[in-house]
């Protein structure tokens, strides 16, 4: 067989590999750029048919030739009436906002600052039954919610730590009738249900809202972070809480606002806790769980979930829940993004 | 004594600091997760009446459960239901988040942007809105005849039976399966960010000596990326099985929670430890799986 490549001199040969590298990488920054356009629009799409949606009267929603643009515009009563089913005629949405930044928000900063405090106990000393405890940490992961939910319930209406506080508070009692005084006011175990009690004291105590996430990625963090400052701070005289305090959280902001952030849209987006903890003042995403028996009661069976006037109030009531949270990820959106590539996960 | 504290070098001191650090934590873990363990799996073997004075149980042994599996028509649908959209769910969001967030790690014009763009469904993804707006089309159809998915303002039902002759069942499917895509894609966002944060982590240095022994992209991503990345895997696996099983728009979830609002301690309870145990089985199979067959493998 003959060469045919045998007369090409080396210098064409060398052009040839340029070409064809550059052709390499046309070909894939095309083939990522349609990637990344296809999955952007795949992202964008809800979120745009979310806001068309919600300004269209029921009838533009039931012409079937309207695409985009709708054909009757009644943004103002989609609004009033999304805002009314967050529980209030007048001021329904700023109230379960506020009920919002109360329990969710305030319960999401708690977890910041507990579990940055158990990550790092965990990353930094050795003590008896780490292991054991680490493994608890997994088991905390796997386990959801709903599983220690209804006796979590119960405990809050008659809030207690393994019948100690209970055991106080009769006690009391029953020294109180030895001299006569009627103590039965004396009350140890409060009910906390529809207080924000049932969403900070989890939070607080390191078992919130997946915890176990949380203070697996301080974890992963405070490990990787440099001990030698730390040493030094020790050698001055700096107990472990200073050192902490003074030296360790503030060359970790990366993982601080990773970390806000995750707990903070878990905590807004939560429903299955705060329904059922809470039957009067909800917040946003509880009063968005029960929007279409809302509007059943209110409206009537026309206003059932599927149909072209409920879709809209619906579409209105999500924008309004996630436009606060949107606002927050414009501010943080940069410092988050590159704290991603600076907390270190490593698994 | 004296001798003793003698004997106590810095390693004893700074144990004893570690487990001040972590008692709190110890403190919550017996107050809201192991005694409402142990409360909610007794509960689900009795019958609870909630009265003014507090929770009375009566134990009634398996009833509970023999009646969620033998009375209950729905809930060995719902079981098969959950399972089988877990295991397409799965593996589809694992490798569609490590090829999404491989592609974001790379170097290219407008790279800020599309990191900003690909977060949104991390802040938006988790909660009723997501079940609002991937609503499935049978069940607008069996409401009004009228669809408001989200997939079906794209390609509803009635344009594929109409235009192109399909038959309702196939129509179905592809409006099903378009729902599907973007309910994956969506479910990908925290993914996103771990995988990111994990590919961060990787010394460059390995790719460049990588590089200079003339290894190809392909073996790049098989003998560098996927074994650094091997144990974030399972963490982003972990939480996508767990994030699966009890995510808000499941079938069982929503009956469970209704169930557990409307005060039925007792069947809920079954209904839960029932799901949660095949989920845990389910899980620990794939996990033991992982690290035996892959993990092991790079640690060696």
């Amino acid at each position: 067989m003959k060469n045919i490549f045998k007369d090409i001199s080396e210098a064409d040969r060398l052009r040839a590999l340029k070409y064809a590298k550059v052709g390499t990488s046309v070909a894939y920054s095309i083939f990522r750029y349609a990637l990344l356009i296809s999955v952007g629009f795949i992202i964008l799409y809800p979120l745009l048919y979310m806001i068309v949606t919600s300004i269209m009267s029921a009838n533009a929603f039931n012409n079937s030739t309207r695409v985009w643009i709708p054909t009757e515009l009644s943004a103002a009563l989609n609004y009033s009436r999304a805002n009314e089913a967050f529980g209030d005629v007048k001021w329904g949405y700023l109230m379960a906002l506020g009920n919002t930044l109360k329990y969710e928000v305030i319960s999401a900063l708690l977890q910041v600052v507990t579990c940055s405090v158990v990550g790092y106990g965990f990353a930094r000393f050795d003590f008896k039954a780490k292991k054991l405890l680490f493994g608890v940490l997994f088991l905390t992961i796997l386990v959801p919610d709903m599983v220690v939910l209804i006796p979590r319930m119960v405990n809050f209406s008659n809030l207690d730590f393994m019948g100690i506080f209970g055991a106080i508070e009769w006690l009391v009692e029953w020294i109180g009738s030895w001299f006569g005084a009627d103590l039965t006011a004396f009350d140890l175990t409060p009910n906390v249900v529809n207080t924000g009690w049932t969403m900070w004291l989890p939070s607080l105590f390191g078992v919130g809202l997946r915890s176990g996430v949380l203070i697996y990625i301080y974890i992963q963090f405070f490990s990787g972070l440099p001990r030698e400052l730390e040493e030094a701070a020790w050698v001055d005289g700096a107990g472990p809480f200073k050192t902490f305090l003074r030296i360790a959280v503030p060359s970790s902001s990366v993982v601080f606002i990773t970390v806000l952030v995750f707990s903070l849209i878990w905590h807004w987006n939560d429903s299955l806790l705060s329904g059922m903890y809470f039957t009067e003042n909800l917040p946003l995403a509880s009063g968005l769980n029960g929007i279409e028996t809302y509007m059943i009661q209110r409206w009537g069976l026309y206003f059932q979930a599927s149909s072209p006037q409920a879709a809209s109030i619906i579409m209105a009531a999500c924008i309004m829940f996630i436009t606060p949270m949107l606002v927050f990820y414009m501010f943080i959106q940069r410092g988050f993004i590159e704290s991603i590539d600076r907390v270190g996960i490593t698994g | 004594m004296s001798k003793l504290k003698k004997n106590r070098g810095i390693e004893s001191l700074k144990s004893r600091y570690g487990l001040m650090f972590v008692l709190p934590w110890v403190v919550g873990l017996i107050m809201f997760f192991f005694i409402p363990i142990v409360q909610s799996l007794y509960y689900s073997f009795c019958t609870v009446v909630v009265t003014a004075e507090g929770v009375q149980t009566t134990w009634v042994g398996l009833d509970n459960y023999t009646e969620i599996l033998k009375a209950d028509p729905n809930y060995t649908t719902w079981l098969s239901e959950s399972i089988g959209s877990f295991a397409y769910s799965l593996p589809i969001i694992l490798v569609l988040s490590l090829i999404l967030a491989m592609t974001l790690n790379q170097n290219f014009r407008g790279r800020v942007f599309f990191r900003a763009l690909y977060f949104l469904p991390v802040i938006i993804a988790t909660g009723k809105v997501m079940s609002f707006i991937f609503r499935t089309t049978d069940e607008d159809l069996s409401g009004m005849g009228v669809s408001s998915g989200m997939a079906s303002s794209m390609i509803s039902v009635e344009d594929l039976t109409g235009a192109l002759n399909l038959s309702t069942e196939i129509a179905t499917f592809i409006s099903n399966a378009i729902n599907d895509i973007f309910n994956l894609v969506w479910s990908c966002g925290i993914q996103i960010v771990l995988f990111l944060a994990g590919l961060q982590s990787i010394p460059a240095t390995l790719y460049e000596a990588s590089r200079v022994e003339g290894a190809t992209k392909w073996e790049e991503f098989w003998f560098i990326t996927f074994p650094m990345l091997s144990r974030i895997t399972l963490l982003v696996g972990i939480f996508t099985m767990v994030e699966l099983f009890i995510n808000e728009r499941s079938p069982m979830i929503e009956q469970v929670f209704g169930k557990m609002r409307s005060g039925q301690y007792d069947i809920s309870s079954a209904m839960i430890w029932f799901y949660f145990i095949i989920a845990c089985a389910i899980m620990g199979v794939i996990i033991l799986a992982f690290t035996k067959l892959v993990m092991k493998r790079y640690d060696a």
